[in-house]
């Protein structure tokens, strides 16, 4: 009989934590004494009332138990915005009623004085009157404005909730009563399927953001110290590797940081990512996106016309994936990325590389300017490289040269196409990308410039990486005095060769071939006052210069009758 | 041995205080004998007289004058997650807004008209009841899965004895003695039908 009364007993006693296992009882919502959390009352006992009571409420709905706080808010805004938040309504206004901090937890309609309270509001919980930092609510979400924007679906959506006015609001994402999914969360948002619920973002399906499944090794900042409670890895939190949906530091576009490279380096510094970008950007000759803060804009003129380099100028995290490709088509990493094309026209997605780089890098204003003056001046590199120009590195099309092709080593042809990235991009790293490396104009090997330089395997390293130095310092298949110009005089590869190329807009095949253009801070012209270069054929030619002394007025080489002054 | 008696002795003490022994009215807030306006000094007859009471309501021989007012509703205008069917207060609720409506004077009762006692304070609702829980509403088991914040009334316990509709509902309707026993029958304040600590009245309909 006993026995038979205990159990009876503590059935009673634990039936109501059966029955409100998934009820507001056991969530930070209840901010009753008996709340599970740390910010709750001293004494009540009411879970309810803090939000509501059965008479007397304010005028607002449902039975609304706090004052209007009166506020105006602060909206997010962003230039790839297409949605209108007005001021909170609905739903959003009385969350507000707590979350904006200007009205005590315990202050109720119903109660004559303030329930007393035990600890207050969470920062986190904390929105401020500022609500720039927080994704935005109170906006009409339709078919209409999927379709402005291109990267929202339509509704009606799985999991989330527009109310009855088809607005997007805090309720659409929380249930404020029920917290099986974590703060409040209508579904789980792992993998972010609550974010995708809304945004459809082009090509994340095959993101590496998407799939990787890489985890923090625990070296340096976690990536994730941003978040109360992340995932393991890269797949599962996906948006918010990048993004907070509250009280971001990156207000537009709701980003951890205000820094832009800041949101990508903490993954991409070795500790989560494959290769170490940080270390690269480190270096002295870099693509400097630690210099812009606040520049960079989505929607900026695909051609810059303020000078600044992000990540984002060449990366787009929503599209980036490990597939390769050949040169000159874009590889995984740099796809869904705008360009400008060999035509000079914007184009939204680049096929090949050198479109990215032809933002910046094709006549802009501020472009950097050539390393070197020359004959020839040119910044535009697009131009540099046109395939109807007498002489370029074949970054456009094939460079079907038959003097350079024969001295190519394996596997250059005639038919190989380079990417700017052959030359251009971190030295001693797996990282194929422009990032950054110890040799001026961020060049991946050494290539020496300075004039009186010995000739070696090392200090023209980027050369002999396709050109067969053999041949050239012997005479073979080549200019037949390479060897005493390199080798004897010391003059290095550049002051002769300008190496991306002579535009036909400026140069011509008979004085601009084999990428002759000579730099005139060290040749200076002939006793003649000629400076230039002809070439006479296969072979053959002649300069008309002074160089190391030498009068060059003109000298010719190759040919039958061989070198010799006329 | 003492445990079990602890035991024994909390398990007694939640069937006293579920089942409420021992109160009624005497004493209670709708106790009015003391009332300057209750000459007579009766509890009863305030609202109730043996003999000629007020016909046509669904009440038990009413001796109040009955309001007329027509009342502003709680409905889905005001709040877009109310997804009830609203109507004017009926049945019983009618007889607690005869005085909780302040239209009628709290004296007006046993045929007597003209009084000057109005209700006040806390206790006033008013006409406009769009900022109460609504009444006179159905609350049957379709409303329930409508809604999907509800319990089912036709199963789930009252925390009374029974079920949701037996223990609460009048004809299935929620009235204002869904939550109020106006005679005081579990002793709890604000004449509750049960204790709402832990807001155990509201949620129990309330599947939140």
């Amino acid at each position: 009989m006993r026995n038979l009364t205990i159990t009876i007993v503590v059935f009673l006693f634990c039936l109501p934590v059966l029955m409100n296992s998934q009820s507001i009882i056991n969530t930070k919502h209840n901010l009753s004494i008996t709340s599970p959390g740390t910010v709750k009352a001293t004494s009540e006992s009411e879970i309810c009332i803090f939000c509501h009571t059965p008479h007397n409420s304010s005028p607002r709905a449902p039975l609304w138990n706090k004052n209007a706080t009166g506020t105006t808010y602060i909206l997010y805004n962003s230039s790839t915005l297409d949605a209108v938040p007005g001021q909170p309504d609905g739903s959003s206004i009385l969350c507000l009623s707590c979350h904006d901090g200007t009205i005590a937890l315990g202050d109720v309609v119903s109660r004559p004085t303030s329930i007393a309270m035990t600890n207050t509001m969470t920062a986190s919980g904390d929105l401020t009157t500022d609500l720039s930092n927080d994704h935005p609510v109170s906006f009409t979400y339709d078919a209409a404005l999927a379709t402005m924007d291109g990267e929202l679906k339509t509704p009606p959506l799985l999991n989330v909730e527009l109310d009855k006015n088809s607005k997007m609001q805090c309720t659409s994402c929380h249930d404020p009563h029920k917290d099986t999914n974590s703060k409040f969360l209508l579904a789980s948002n792992e993998y972010s399927a609550l974010c995708f619920s809304c945004h459809d973002k082009t090509y994340w399906s095959s993101s590496t953001h998407n799939t990787s499944t890489k985890t923090w090794n625990g070296t340096g900042t976690d990536p994730w110290s941003h978040l109360e409670s992340a995932y393991a890895n890269v797949s599962q939190n996906a948006c918010a590797n990048c993004h907070d949906s509250h009280n971001a530091n990156g207000k537009p576009r709701l980003l951890k940081s205000l820094l832009e490279e800041n949101n990508c380096l903490d993954c991409h510094n070795g500790n989560v990512a494959n290769e170490n970008i940080q270390t690269e950007l480190a270096k002295v000759y870099r693509h400097n996106v630690y210099g812009y803060t606040g520049v960079h804009d989505p929607i900026e003129a695909i051609s810059a016309t303020t000078k600044h380099v992000e990540c984002q100028d060449c990366h787009n995290p929503h599209a980036s994936n490990a597939n390769t490709a050949s040169a000159p088509f874009v590889n995984g990493f740099s796809k869904g990325v705008s360009g400008v094309n060999q035509a000079g026209n914007a184009v939204s997605e680049a096929t090949y590389t050198y479109e990215i780089c032809y933002k910046c890098h094709a006549g802009n204003s501020w472009a950097p300017a050539p390393a070197f003056s020359r004959i020839i001046n040119q910044n535009n590199v697009r131009l540099e490289f046109e395939p109807s120009n007498p002489s370029f590195h074949p970054v456009v099309s094939p460079r079907n040269n038959s003097e350079i092709t024969s001295n190519l080593i394996t596997p250059n042809t005639a038919s190989t196409v380079l990417y700017c990235t052959d030359c251009h991009a971190s030295n001693n790293s797996a990282s194929v990308g422009p990032h950054g490396s110890i040799y001026p104009q961020i060049l991946k090997m050494q290539y020496v410039t300075t004039d009186n330089t010995s000739e070696s395997a090392t200090n023209y390293e980027l050369c002999y990486s396709c050109h067969n130095r053999n041949n050239i310092i012997n005479d073979n298949n080549t200019f037949s005095e390479h060897k005493k110009h390199i080798v004897k005089e010391k003059a290095p590869c550049s002051i002769c060769h300008d190496p991306h190329g002579i535009s036909s807009t400026q140069g011509n095949s008979i004085n601009n071939s084999n990428l002759i253009n000579f730099r005139t801070g060290i040749v200076t012209p002939s006793s003649s006052g000629i400076l230039r270069y002809e070439d006479t054929g296969v072979g053959t030619g002649r300069c008309y210069l002074t160089c190391h002394g030498e009068n060059h007025n003109p000298q010719s080489y190759g040919g039958m009758g061989g070198m010799g002054k006329r | 041995m003492k445990t079990q008696n602890l035991f024994f002795t909390l398990s007694i003490s939640l069937l006293m205080s579920t089942l409420g022994f021992g109160q009624n009215i005497a004493g209670s807030d709708h106790d009015f004998s003391g009332e300057t306006w209750n000459p007579g000094g009766e509890i009863c007859e305030v609202c109730h007289t043996p003999h000629n009471a007020v016909t046509g309501l669904t009440a038990p021989l009413w001796n109040h004058e009955v309001s007329t007012a027509t009342y502003t509703l709680y409905t889905s205008t005001v709040s877009p997650s109310f997804d009830a069917t609203a109507s004017q207060p009926d049945g019983t609720s009618k007889l607690c807004l005869s005085c909780h409506d302040g239209t009628v004077a709290m004296d007006n009762f046993g045929g007597k008209t003209g009084g000057t006692d109005f209700m006040t304070g806390d206790h006033l609702l008013g006409t406009d009841l769009s900022n109460d829980h609504p009444i006179s509403f159905t609350y049957d088991t379709a409303l329930a899965t409508t809604d999907g914040g509800l319990f089912d009334p036709a199963t789930a316990s009252s925390g009374l004895g029974s079920t949701i509709a037996s223990d609460l509902l009048l004809a299935n309707k929620v009235q204002c003695s869904s939550c109020h026993d106006v005679h005081n029958g579990s002793g709890v304040a604000k004449l509750l039908v049960k204790s709402n600590a832990g807001s155990a009245l509201c949620l129990t309909c309330h599947n939140k």
